[in-house]
């Protein structure tokens, strides 16, 4: 846990289905994260947040953010969020977790190939579900996350 | 053309008119063999008048060569001329054999009866004073000579050997004018024919020609029709192509966006499900009275059993997208085409139902060395196991199964057929079992009714066709219509993300 931390880590959740954010969240904190969690509904909402008014991501300079990302947004493809993200000189090193319902190979490769660290699909059984972001959140209280420049 | 009034098509015409120029060069030929050969006749009579003119003047000149050596003799008793007289007697003697030979002309032969006798007398009346004066009575010989029957022998034979000479002449001559004629015919038959057989074969190229010409825009509008029509199958195959696609994407997002609810219904069916819980565990500890005994109720049965409920169809439902998802990702799989041993592929399926065989005690009888075919090695293991894993599934209760495979070959396709004893299936069910989630028969064996609509899907993907034949309780045989060569043209492989 990164209670102790000067920099907490925000964890920014990006899912426009709020049944799954809600879920999410839940079991994360299940898994005892307290982080600070920003649920974004949208692509233009995410990038707003993420790239701040000037959209060049200062913003966050000096913070620490985990990414979950759903590849299936309404306004935009969580790939092009993905590719703006890694080529931002502030956020590219901010962790991405691609969490999303496409268990297509070749979608999974696009993503860590364009820079994706953690792909995850979400099981629509919710025990493994459930599980999974538990381990996440497990995950979560152990990594470090390095500052945005 | 008259020949097209006529209902004559171009090659019988043409035909015709080759037949007609043949039989017009024969006639030609024969009649050209008959002129000359009349004309050689001719000719032959002319030489022959000629022969009795030349022989009629001779004889004529022989006797007057031998008079007048005999004369000679008799006057001057030199023996010089008696040399004159014998060639000249010898001549006229042989002309007139020759004149006798020769002649034929009834007049001539008339002539001949006079002239033979009377120059038979005039040497023998030339002999007899030549044989006086020898002897000395030369005055007996010069008296003969006076008589006149010397000289007249000499006129009768003149008059008649020159009358036979004329008319010889006059043959001659007349030979000759129709030897001319005859040979102005030869050369007009020989020019009639041959201008008649030039047009005849001017004609002839004339249609050949045109006909060639009319040939030559048949096939070419004949190949623009086809380029025409191949044009149009490949826009009507591309559209096809694009529908299909269209279909499967349509398929995939809607499979994988009924996903994302489900993952929400299926959560909190879970959640409400630990709630419910929690709470039946509370109500169950303080129901005092009875309505809260019926909520207690309520929580520990109810509430479940309809969550159980949500849940169970939650599955099903995720089976069913899952299916459809599966399908949807088959057809947009990028084909690899490549040489496929049908032998390898049966084998490599029997081998993974190698378990199921053993236990059910099924026969499998594999026909020897199966085609080969280029096609895509994945899709068709998929398909020949979907068909031998049915065939192995729905055995006919009560008798060993037997499983045959089989194939046949022509026309650039390879037939598959796989045929089983089993339980065979109704006939109202035959189109049905290929349709996506619907099976036949008691529903006693597990499964989805997806196989079979994959096998179907991946076949088509293919370029063939899968049919099915069966008779309830007896047997079924399935038949995939596969092409040898399957087209390089890939009718799904899209890029595609969702």
């Amino acid at each position: 846990m990164n209670t102790e931390n000067a920099n907490p880590v925000t964890i920014v959740m990006i899912e426009d289905d709020e049944g799954h954010a809600r879920l999410i969240e839940r079991n994360i904190r299940r898994a005892g994260v307290t982080n600070e969690i920003v649920p974004l509904a949208s692509g233009h909402a995410a990038l707003e947040y993420l790239l701040g008014e000037d959209e060049s991501g200062s913003v966050h300079s000096k913070r620490a953010l985990l990414i979950l990302l759903d590849l299936n947004l309404p306004d935009m493809s969580g790939v092009e969020i993905l590719q703006k993200i890694k080529t931002n000189a502030h956020i590219k090193r901010s962790p991405v977790v691609v969490l999303t319902t496409t268990d297509d190979e070749r979608e999974i490769q696009r993503c860590y190939d364009q820079g994706a660290n953690v792909y995850i699909t979400k099981p629509v059984n919710y025990e493994s579900f459930a599980n999974a972001i538990r381990q996440l959140g497990l995950f979560v209280a152990v990594m470090q996350v390095p500052a945005a420049e | 053309m008259t020949a097209q009034s006529l209902g004559l098509n171009t090659f019988q015409s043409t035909m015709l008119l080759f037949a007609a120029g043949a039989l017009l060069l024969l006639m030609l030929v024969i009649s050209s063999f008959k002129l000359s050969s009349e004309t050689e006749a001719r000719a032959a009579e002319i030489a022959k008048q000629r022969l009795v003119r030349v022989a009629a003047r001779n004889t004529s000149f022989g006797l007057l060569n031998a008079e007048t050596g005999q004369r000679g003799f008799l006057i001057t008793g030199e023996e010089i001329y008696l040399e004159p007289y014998y060639l000249g007697a010898k001549e006229a003697r042989k002309q007139l054999d020759d004149l006798t030979a020769q002649a034929s002309d009834p007049s001539d032969l008339e002539r001949m009866a006079v002239i033979a006798p009377v120059v038979g007398k005039k040497l023998a009346e030339m002999e007899q004073t030549i044989a006086l004066a020898k002897s000395g009575k030369r005055d007996e010989a010069l008296k003969i000579l006076a008589s006149d029957a010397g000289l007249q022998y000499m006129g009768a034979l003149r008059d008649n050997l020159e009358a036979i000479s004329a008319r010889a002449d006059r043959a001659v001559e007349r030979g000759l004018e129709d030897l001319s004629a005859s040979a102005k015919r030869l050369t007009l038959t020989t020019t009639i024919g041959s201008l008649l057989l030039a047009s005849f074969a001017s004609l002839t190229f004339y249609i050949v020609a045109n006909n060639t010409g009319k040939l030559q825009s048949a096939r070419q509008s004949l190949q623009t029709l086809t380029d025409e029509l191949e044009e149009r199958v490949k826009d009507r195959t591309e559209a096809l192509t694009e529908a299909n696609e269209e279909i499967q994407r349509f398929a995939y997002i809607v499979s994988h966006d009924l996903r994302a609810p489900l993952v929400n219904i299926m959560g909190f069916t879970s959640e409400l499900e630990t709630a419910s819980n929690k709470l039946a565990g509370y109500f169950t500890r303080t129901a005092l009275d009875v309505d809260e005994q019926t909520a207690a109720g309520i929580a520990v049965e109810d509430i479940p059993e309809s969550i159980g409920f949500i849940r169970k169809s939650s599955v099903k439902m995720d089976g069913l997208i899952g299916a459809i998802l599966k399908l949807s990702r088959e057809g947009r799989r990028e084909l690899k085409r490549e040489r496929v041993q049908l032998d390898d592929v049966v084998e490599t399926s029997l081998a993974s139902l190698q378990h199921q065989i053993e236990a059910a005690g099924i026969a499998v009888d594999v026909e020897p060395s199966l085609p080969s075919v280029v096609s895509d090695r994945l899709a068709l293991s998929q398909v020949v196991g979907n068909i031998l894993d049915n065939a192995i599934k729905y055995l006919a209760p009560g008798r060993p199964g037997a499983i045959k495979i089989t194939s046949e070959e022509s026309g650039g396709r390879v037939k598959l057929r796989v045929t089983d004893n089993g339980r065979g299936i109704a006939e109202k069910d035959l189109t049905r079992i290929f349709d996506l989630f619907r099976r036949a028969g008691k529903p006693d064996r597990p499964g989805e009714g997806i196989g079979l609509a994959h096998v179907r899907s991946l076949v088509r993907v293919l370029g063939g066709d899968v049919t099915v034949a069966s008779k309830l309780g007896e047997g079924t045989t399935f038949t995939v219509d596969l092409p040898k060569k399957m087209s390089g043209q890939n009718p799904s492989n899209k890029e595609q993300n969702a």
